[in-house]
Protein backbone atom coordinates (compact mmCIF):
# COMPACT_ATOMS: atom_id res chain seq x y z
CA UNK A 1 0.00 0.00 0.00
CA UNK A 2 1.46 3.16 -0.63
CA UNK A 3 1.49 6.18 1.38
CA UNK A 4 -1.08 9.16 1.33
CA UNK A 5 0.55 11.80 -0.42
CA UNK A 6 2.29 14.76 1.55
CA UNK A 7 3.96 18.00 -0.82
CA UNK A 8 6.82 18.83 -0.75
CA UNK A 9 7.19 22.46 -0.80
CA UNK A 10 10.37 24.39 -0.92
CA UNK A 11 10.42 28.19 0.08
CA UNK A 12 12.59 30.55 -0.90
CA UNK A 13 13.43 33.42 1.64
CA UNK A 14 14.92 36.78 2.48
CA UNK A 15 16.64 36.49 5.65
CA UNK A 16 15.57 40.12 6.37
CA UNK A 17 11.91 40.13 6.32
CA UNK A 18 10.08 36.49 5.46
CA UNK A 19 12.59 34.20 7.55
CA UNK A 20 11.84 36.92 10.26
CA UNK A 21 8.46 36.29 9.62
CA UNK A 22 8.48 32.60 9.68
CA UNK A 23 10.92 33.26 12.74
CA UNK A 24 7.79 35.19 14.16
CA UNK A 25 5.48 32.38 13.48
CA UNK A 26 7.30 30.13 15.57
CA UNK A 27 7.88 32.42 18.40
CA UNK A 28 4.04 33.40 18.19
CA UNK A 29 3.48 29.29 18.47
CA UNK A 30 1.64 29.56 15.78
CA UNK A 31 1.35 26.02 14.37
CA UNK A 32 1.57 25.68 10.37
CA UNK A 33 2.18 22.66 7.67
CA UNK A 34 5.50 20.73 8.01
CA UNK A 35 5.59 20.70 4.63
CA UNK A 36 7.84 23.37 4.05
CA UNK A 37 11.44 23.43 3.93
CA UNK A 38 12.56 26.69 3.74
CA UNK A 39 16.02 28.26 2.32
CA UNK A 40 17.15 30.83 3.80
CA UNK A 41 18.65 33.73 1.35
CA UNK A 42 20.11 36.86 2.06
CA UNK A 43 18.14 38.81 -0.26
CA UNK A 44 14.72 38.19 -3.25
CA UNK A 45 17.49 39.61 -5.18
CA UNK A 46 19.83 36.55 -5.08
CA UNK A 47 17.22 34.21 -5.95
CA UNK A 48 18.14 33.09 -9.17
CA UNK A 49 15.42 31.35 -10.96
CA UNK A 50 17.84 27.95 -11.74
CA UNK A 51 16.76 27.74 -7.85
CA UNK A 52 12.90 27.24 -8.90
CA UNK A 53 14.18 24.66 -11.67
CA UNK A 54 16.27 22.79 -9.43
CA UNK A 55 14.06 22.25 -6.58
CA UNK A 56 11.49 21.18 -8.75
CA UNK A 57 13.93 18.85 -10.46
CA UNK A 58 14.77 17.45 -7.04
CA UNK A 59 11.55 16.61 -6.37
CA UNK A 60 9.20 19.25 -5.10
CA UNK A 61 5.41 19.97 -5.69
CA UNK A 62 5.28 23.37 -5.10
CA UNK A 63 7.53 26.21 -4.67
CA UNK A 64 7.53 29.14 -2.94
CA UNK A 65 9.50 32.27 -3.44
CA UNK A 66 8.71 35.36 -0.56
CA UNK A 67 10.68 38.52 0.25
CA UNK A 68 10.53 41.65 1.83
CA UNK A 69 7.25 43.98 0.56
CA UNK A 70 8.17 46.93 -2.09
CA UNK A 71 10.35 49.62 -0.78
CA UNK A 72 11.29 47.11 2.74
CA UNK A 73 14.25 45.89 1.04
CA UNK A 74 17.55 46.18 3.10
CA UNK A 75 19.46 46.64 0.19
CA UNK A 76 17.03 48.58 -1.18
CA UNK A 77 16.20 47.82 -4.51
CA UNK A 78 16.63 43.79 -4.68
CA UNK A 79 12.87 42.91 -4.55
CA UNK A 80 12.59 45.42 -7.25
CA UNK A 81 14.87 43.72 -9.42
CA UNK A 82 13.40 40.43 -7.92
CA UNK A 83 9.56 41.21 -9.03
CA UNK A 84 10.68 41.86 -12.72
CA UNK A 85 12.51 38.86 -12.98
CA UNK A 86 9.43 36.48 -11.61
CA UNK A 87 7.18 38.47 -13.81
CA UNK A 88 9.05 37.57 -16.91
CA UNK A 89 10.20 33.47 -15.38
CA UNK A 90 6.31 33.43 -14.31
CA UNK A 91 5.67 34.18 -18.25
CA UNK A 92 8.07 31.80 -19.37
CA UNK A 93 6.80 29.11 -16.94
CA UNK A 94 3.35 29.52 -18.43
CA UNK A 95 4.71 29.68 -22.16
CA UNK A 96 5.82 26.51 -21.47
CA UNK A 97 3.32 24.33 -19.36
CA UNK A 98 4.51 24.35 -15.97
CA UNK A 99 1.65 24.61 -14.05
CA UNK A 100 1.96 28.50 -12.34
CA UNK A 101 -0.05 27.27 -9.63
CA UNK A 102 3.02 25.39 -8.03
CA UNK A 103 5.23 28.44 -8.03
CA UNK A 104 3.96 31.34 -5.58
CA UNK A 105 5.61 34.59 -5.11
CA UNK A 106 4.81 36.72 -2.10
CA UNK A 107 5.65 39.71 0.40
CA UNK A 108 6.15 39.02 3.50
CA UNK A 109 7.47 41.10 6.45
CA UNK A 110 9.09 40.09 9.84
CA UNK A 111 5.89 41.48 11.32
CA UNK A 112 3.56 38.81 9.27
CA UNK A 113 4.02 35.60 11.12
CA UNK A 114 0.46 34.60 10.92
CA UNK A 115 0.23 35.69 7.08
CA UNK A 116 3.35 33.07 6.77
CA UNK A 117 1.37 30.45 8.80
CA UNK A 118 -1.92 30.91 7.08
CA UNK A 119 -0.23 30.93 3.49
CA UNK A 120 1.95 27.84 4.23
CA UNK A 121 -1.25 26.55 5.23
CA UNK A 122 -2.88 27.27 2.07
CA UNK A 123 -0.44 26.49 -0.20
CA UNK A 124 0.30 22.74 1.25
CA UNK A 125 -3.80 22.78 1.20
CA UNK A 126 -3.89 23.24 -2.11
CA UNK A 127 -1.06 21.15 -3.59
CA UNK A 128 -2.38 18.81 -1.56
CA UNK A 129 -5.26 19.13 -4.22
CA UNK A 130 -3.58 19.51 -7.12
CA UNK A 131 -1.37 16.11 -6.01
CA UNK A 132 2.70 15.53 -6.70
CA UNK A 133 4.54 17.12 -9.74
CA UNK A 134 4.61 14.07 -11.78
CA UNK A 135 4.82 15.92 -15.05
CA UNK A 136 8.33 16.87 -14.22
CA UNK A 137 9.30 14.57 -11.48
CA UNK A 138 8.73 11.59 -14.59
CA UNK A 139 11.28 12.89 -16.67
CA UNK A 140 13.49 12.78 -13.50
CA UNK A 141 13.08 8.90 -13.29
CA UNK A 142 14.32 8.43 -16.91
CA UNK A 143 17.45 9.82 -16.01
CA UNK A 144 17.69 7.48 -12.73
CA UNK A 145 16.40 4.28 -15.00
CA UNK A 146 18.96 5.36 -17.70
CA UNK A 147 21.96 6.00 -15.43
CA UNK A 148 21.02 2.66 -13.80
CA UNK A 149 22.47 0.39 -15.86
CA UNK B 1 26.82 49.93 -59.76
CA UNK B 2 25.05 47.23 -57.87
CA UNK B 3 25.07 47.31 -54.40
CA UNK B 4 27.41 44.57 -53.82
CA UNK B 5 29.90 46.54 -55.75
CA UNK B 6 29.57 49.38 -54.21
CA UNK B 7 29.72 47.89 -50.77
CA UNK B 8 32.78 45.76 -52.22
CA UNK B 9 34.69 48.87 -52.77
CA UNK B 10 33.66 50.42 -49.49
CA UNK B 11 34.88 47.64 -47.79
CA UNK B 12 38.26 47.95 -49.74
CA UNK B 13 38.51 51.84 -49.10
CA UNK B 14 38.02 51.33 -45.25
CA UNK B 15 40.60 48.50 -44.97
CA UNK B 16 43.03 50.65 -47.14
CA UNK B 17 42.84 53.63 -45.73
CA UNK B 18 43.61 52.03 -42.23
CA UNK B 19 40.40 53.07 -40.55
CA UNK B 20 38.97 49.63 -39.56
CA UNK B 21 41.52 46.58 -39.00
CA UNK B 22 39.04 43.86 -40.69
CA UNK B 23 35.72 43.68 -42.07
CA UNK B 24 32.74 41.09 -41.43
CA UNK B 25 30.81 40.18 -44.39
CA UNK B 26 29.62 37.32 -46.92
CA UNK B 27 31.37 35.28 -49.13
CA UNK B 28 30.32 32.36 -50.95
CA UNK B 29 28.82 29.11 -49.54
CA UNK B 30 29.06 25.78 -50.20
CA UNK B 31 25.82 25.62 -52.10
CA UNK B 32 24.42 28.77 -54.43
CA UNK B 33 21.97 29.67 -52.17
CA UNK B 34 24.36 29.16 -48.67
CA UNK B 35 26.64 32.23 -47.84
CA UNK B 36 29.23 32.22 -45.23
CA UNK B 37 31.07 34.82 -43.19
CA UNK B 38 34.18 36.19 -44.77
CA UNK B 39 36.67 38.34 -42.62
CA UNK B 40 38.43 40.57 -44.79
CA UNK B 41 41.65 42.09 -43.82
CA UNK B 42 43.22 42.92 -46.71
CA UNK B 43 41.97 45.33 -49.55
CA UNK B 44 42.10 42.27 -51.71
CA UNK B 45 40.17 40.06 -49.97
CA UNK B 46 37.30 42.51 -49.71
CA UNK B 47 36.44 42.20 -53.34
CA UNK B 48 35.39 38.65 -52.35
CA UNK B 49 31.99 39.68 -50.18
CA UNK B 50 28.93 39.13 -51.74
CA UNK B 51 25.93 40.19 -51.11
CA UNK B 52 22.72 39.76 -51.85
CA UNK B 53 19.20 38.07 -50.43
CA UNK B 54 20.92 35.21 -49.43
CA UNK B 55 23.01 36.98 -46.77
CA UNK B 56 20.36 36.54 -43.95
CA UNK B 57 22.97 35.78 -40.92
CA UNK B 58 23.38 38.08 -38.24
CA UNK B 59 27.03 38.98 -38.06
CA UNK B 60 26.89 40.88 -35.01
CA UNK B 61 27.78 37.93 -32.82
CA UNK B 62 31.32 37.80 -34.25
CA UNK B 63 31.75 41.31 -32.38
CA UNK B 64 31.76 39.41 -29.12
CA UNK B 65 34.38 37.42 -29.73
CA UNK B 66 37.23 37.50 -27.33
CA UNK B 67 39.90 39.93 -27.50
CA UNK B 68 38.36 40.97 -30.80
CA UNK B 69 38.06 44.74 -30.16
CA UNK B 70 40.49 44.96 -26.96
CA UNK B 71 42.96 46.42 -29.09
CA UNK B 72 40.92 49.91 -29.16
CA UNK B 73 40.76 49.42 -33.26
CA UNK B 74 37.70 49.62 -34.97
CA UNK B 75 35.79 46.57 -37.09
CA UNK B 76 33.42 46.76 -39.66
CA UNK B 77 30.47 44.00 -40.25
CA UNK B 78 27.53 44.27 -42.83
CA UNK B 79 24.26 44.22 -40.71
CA UNK B 80 20.50 44.16 -41.52
CA UNK B 81 18.15 46.07 -39.15
CA UNK B 82 18.31 43.31 -36.88
CA UNK B 83 22.21 42.89 -36.77
CA UNK B 84 21.79 46.95 -35.87
CA UNK B 85 19.47 46.01 -33.47
CA UNK B 86 21.80 43.77 -31.40
CA UNK B 87 24.43 46.32 -31.39
CA UNK B 88 22.39 48.53 -29.56
CA UNK B 89 21.70 45.74 -27.13
CA UNK B 90 25.30 44.76 -26.90
CA UNK B 91 25.99 48.66 -25.98
CA UNK B 92 23.93 48.98 -23.84
CA UNK B 93 25.40 46.01 -22.11
CA UNK B 94 28.63 47.59 -22.20
CA UNK B 95 29.90 44.79 -24.34
CA UNK B 96 30.73 47.03 -26.98
CA UNK B 97 32.32 50.52 -27.49
CA UNK B 98 30.03 52.32 -29.82
CA UNK B 99 32.87 54.10 -31.98
CA UNK B 100 34.57 50.72 -32.41
CA UNK B 101 31.97 49.30 -34.95
CA UNK B 102 31.42 50.66 -37.81
CA UNK B 103 28.16 49.24 -39.60
CA UNK B 104 27.56 48.33 -43.36
CA UNK B 105 23.92 48.79 -43.51
CA UNK B 106 21.40 46.86 -45.78
CA UNK B 107 17.86 45.59 -46.09
CA UNK B 108 16.47 42.87 -47.32
CA UNK B 109 12.96 43.92 -48.88
CA UNK B 110 10.70 41.05 -49.65
CA UNK B 111 13.02 38.71 -49.30
CA UNK B 112 14.86 39.39 -52.56
CA UNK B 113 15.60 43.08 -53.16
CA UNK B 114 18.31 44.35 -51.48
CA UNK B 115 18.95 48.55 -50.14
CA UNK B 116 21.79 49.96 -48.69
CA UNK B 117 20.85 51.59 -45.19
CA UNK B 118 22.12 55.23 -44.82
CA UNK B 119 25.35 55.92 -42.16
CA UNK B 120 28.20 54.28 -40.59
CA UNK B 121 27.71 54.63 -37.12
CA UNK B 122 25.51 53.57 -34.48
CA UNK B 123 23.90 56.95 -34.00
CA UNK B 124 23.41 57.14 -37.33
CA UNK B 125 20.44 54.31 -37.23
CA UNK B 126 17.06 55.17 -35.68
CA UNK B 127 15.71 51.93 -35.58
CA UNK B 128 13.39 52.32 -32.74
CA UNK B 129 10.17 52.59 -33.72
CA UNK B 130 10.64 50.05 -36.53
CA UNK B 131 11.24 47.32 -34.14
CA UNK B 132 8.52 48.33 -31.83
CA UNK B 133 6.13 47.61 -34.42
CA UNK B 134 7.67 44.32 -36.21
CA UNK B 135 5.72 41.43 -35.54
CA UNK B 136 7.54 37.92 -36.10
CA UNK B 137 6.56 36.00 -39.21
CA UNK B 138 2.90 35.18 -39.81
CA UNK B 139 4.10 30.72 -38.97
CA UNK B 140 5.62 32.21 -35.59
CA UNK B 141 2.54 34.67 -34.38
CA UNK B 142 0.19 31.82 -35.39
CA UNK B 143 1.98 29.31 -33.26
CA UNK B 144 2.16 31.73 -30.63
CA UNK B 145 -1.35 31.93 -30.48
CA UNK B 146 -2.16 28.33 -30.91
CA UNK B 147 -0.31 27.67 -27.68
CA UNK B 148 -1.59 30.59 -26.01
CA UNK B 149 -4.91 28.77 -26.08
CA UNK B 150 -3.78 25.43 -25.07
CA UNK B 151 -4.19 24.23 -21.51
CA UNK B 152 -0.75 23.83 -19.49
CA UNK B 153 -0.71 19.88 -19.47
CA UNK B 154 -1.19 20.49 -23.40
CA UNK B 155 1.58 22.73 -23.51
CA UNK B 156 3.96 21.17 -21.69
CA UNK B 157 3.76 18.14 -24.10
CA UNK B 158 4.38 20.71 -27.00
CA UNK B 159 7.78 21.49 -25.44
CA UNK B 160 8.47 18.33 -24.05
CA UNK B 161 8.02 17.09 -28.09
CA UNK B 162 10.32 19.59 -29.36
CA UNK B 163 13.19 19.15 -26.31
CA UNK B 164 12.95 15.46 -26.08
CA UNK B 165 14.93 16.39 -29.99
CA UNK B 166 17.43 18.61 -28.29
CA UNK B 167 21.00 16.85 -28.66
CA UNK B 168 22.82 19.93 -26.89
CA UNK B 169 24.79 20.57 -29.28
CA UNK B 170 24.31 24.55 -27.78
CA UNK B 171 24.30 25.55 -31.12
CA UNK B 172 21.74 28.42 -30.36
CA UNK B 173 24.19 29.91 -27.70
CA UNK B 174 26.57 29.78 -29.92
CA UNK B 175 25.36 31.58 -32.80
CA UNK B 176 23.70 34.22 -30.32
CA UNK B 177 25.25 37.45 -30.45
CA UNK B 178 23.78 37.90 -27.03
CA UNK B 179 25.19 34.56 -25.72
CA UNK B 180 28.87 36.15 -25.03
CA UNK B 181 29.62 34.72 -21.37
CA UNK B 182 32.69 33.72 -21.38
CA UNK B 183 31.09 30.80 -18.79
CA UNK B 184 28.21 29.49 -19.42
CA UNK B 185 25.97 28.62 -16.67
CA UNK B 186 25.56 24.90 -18.41
CA UNK B 187 29.19 24.78 -18.38
CA UNK B 188 29.23 25.01 -14.60
CA UNK B 189 29.55 21.99 -12.55
CA UNK B 190 30.37 22.84 -9.26
CA UNK B 191 27.08 23.07 -8.80
CA UNK B 192 25.27 21.43 -11.85
CA UNK B 193 22.89 23.73 -12.38
CA UNK B 194 21.44 22.31 -15.91
CA UNK B 195 21.40 18.31 -16.19
CA UNK B 196 24.45 18.62 -18.95
CA UNK B 197 23.21 15.09 -20.66
CA UNK B 198 20.28 15.01 -23.49
CA UNK B 199 17.58 13.58 -21.81
CA UNK B 200 14.41 15.55 -21.66
CA UNK B 201 14.99 17.50 -18.18
CA UNK B 202 18.57 18.38 -18.71
CA UNK B 203 16.68 19.69 -22.40
CA UNK B 204 14.16 21.52 -20.48
CA UNK B 205 15.95 23.04 -17.86
CA UNK B 206 18.45 24.40 -20.85
CA UNK B 207 15.70 25.54 -23.42
CA UNK B 208 14.11 27.44 -20.17
CA UNK B 209 17.61 28.84 -18.87
CA UNK B 210 18.56 30.10 -22.94
CA UNK B 211 15.02 31.62 -22.86
CA UNK B 212 14.90 33.09 -20.00
CA UNK B 213 18.72 34.88 -20.16
CA UNK B 214 17.65 36.23 -23.67
CA UNK B 215 14.06 37.70 -22.12
CA UNK B 216 14.46 41.22 -22.94
CA UNK B 217 17.72 41.12 -25.19
CA UNK B 218 16.91 39.11 -28.06
CA UNK B 219 16.95 41.22 -31.56
CA UNK B 220 14.80 38.42 -32.91
CA UNK B 221 16.92 37.73 -35.84
CA UNK B 222 16.38 34.15 -35.50
CA UNK B 223 19.72 32.74 -36.05
CA UNK B 224 19.09 30.28 -32.70
CA UNK B 225 15.58 28.66 -34.83
CA UNK B 226 17.98 28.33 -38.50
CA UNK B 227 21.17 26.81 -36.34
CA UNK B 228 19.06 24.28 -34.33
CA UNK B 229 19.90 20.81 -36.28
CA UNK B 230 16.62 19.48 -34.84
CA UNK B 231 13.99 22.04 -35.70
CA UNK B 232 12.96 23.25 -32.07
CA UNK B 233 11.01 26.46 -32.42
CA UNK B 234 13.10 28.72 -30.32
CA UNK B 235 11.71 31.83 -32.25
CA UNK B 236 8.57 31.18 -30.62
CA UNK B 237 9.70 31.40 -26.94
CA UNK B 238 11.74 34.10 -27.47
CA UNK B 239 9.20 35.91 -28.85
CA UNK B 240 7.05 35.38 -25.77
CA UNK B 241 9.35 36.83 -24.10
CA UNK B 242 10.25 39.68 -25.84
CA UNK B 243 5.96 40.42 -25.58
CA UNK B 244 6.21 39.84 -22.17
CA UNK B 245 8.74 42.54 -21.76
CA UNK B 246 6.83 45.03 -23.98
CA UNK B 247 3.45 44.80 -22.14
CA UNK B 248 4.27 44.02 -18.69
CA UNK B 249 7.30 47.33 -18.56
CA UNK B 250 7.04 48.49 -21.90
CA UNK B 251 10.50 47.63 -22.90
CA UNK B 252 11.52 47.06 -26.34
CA UNK B 253 15.17 45.54 -26.29
CA UNK B 254 17.41 47.55 -29.06
CA UNK B 255 15.38 50.43 -29.91
CA UNK B 256 18.55 52.36 -28.51
CA UNK B 257 21.73 51.99 -27.78
CA UNK B 258 21.27 53.78 -24.30
CA UNK B 259 18.28 51.92 -22.78
CA UNK B 260 19.20 50.65 -19.31
CA UNK B 261 19.07 46.59 -19.60
CA UNK B 262 15.29 45.40 -18.64
CA UNK B 263 16.47 43.03 -16.20
CA UNK B 264 19.00 44.82 -14.55
CA UNK B 265 16.04 47.86 -14.00
CA UNK B 266 13.05 48.96 -12.43
CA UNK B 267 10.26 50.92 -11.99
CA UNK B 268 8.62 51.04 -8.05
CA UNK B 269 5.08 50.88 -9.61
CA UNK B 270 6.58 47.48 -11.99
CA UNK B 271 3.03 45.33 -12.09
CA UNK B 272 2.72 42.77 -9.61
CA UNK B 273 -0.30 41.28 -9.84
CA UNK B 274 0.56 37.55 -9.35
CA UNK B 275 2.42 38.60 -5.68
CA UNK B 276 0.70 37.20 -2.70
Amino acid sequence: MSEPFEPKIVAFVCTYCTYAGADLAGTSRLKYAPNVRIVRLPCTGRISPMFILKALQKGADSVLVSGCHPGDCHFTAGNYHARRRWTVFRALLAFTGIPEERIRFSWVSAAEGAKFAEMINEITDETRKLGPFTQYQELQKVIETQSSY
Amino acid sequence: MGIQEQYRSEAAALLSSGEVKLVIGFGAGSTADRRRPLFARTPDEAQKFVLDAACIANLSTYLVTEGLLSDGKKVAVFLKPDGIRSINILISEAQLKPEQVVILGYAIENGKEITPLEGRNISDFSIGEQIRSLTPPPHILQEAERIEEMSATERFEFWKEHFAKCIKCYACRQVCPMCYCRRCIVDVNQPQWVSTSSHTLGNFEWNLVRAFHLAGRCAACGACDRACPVNIPLRLVNYRMGKEVIDAFDYCAGENSNQKPVLASFKQDDPETFIL
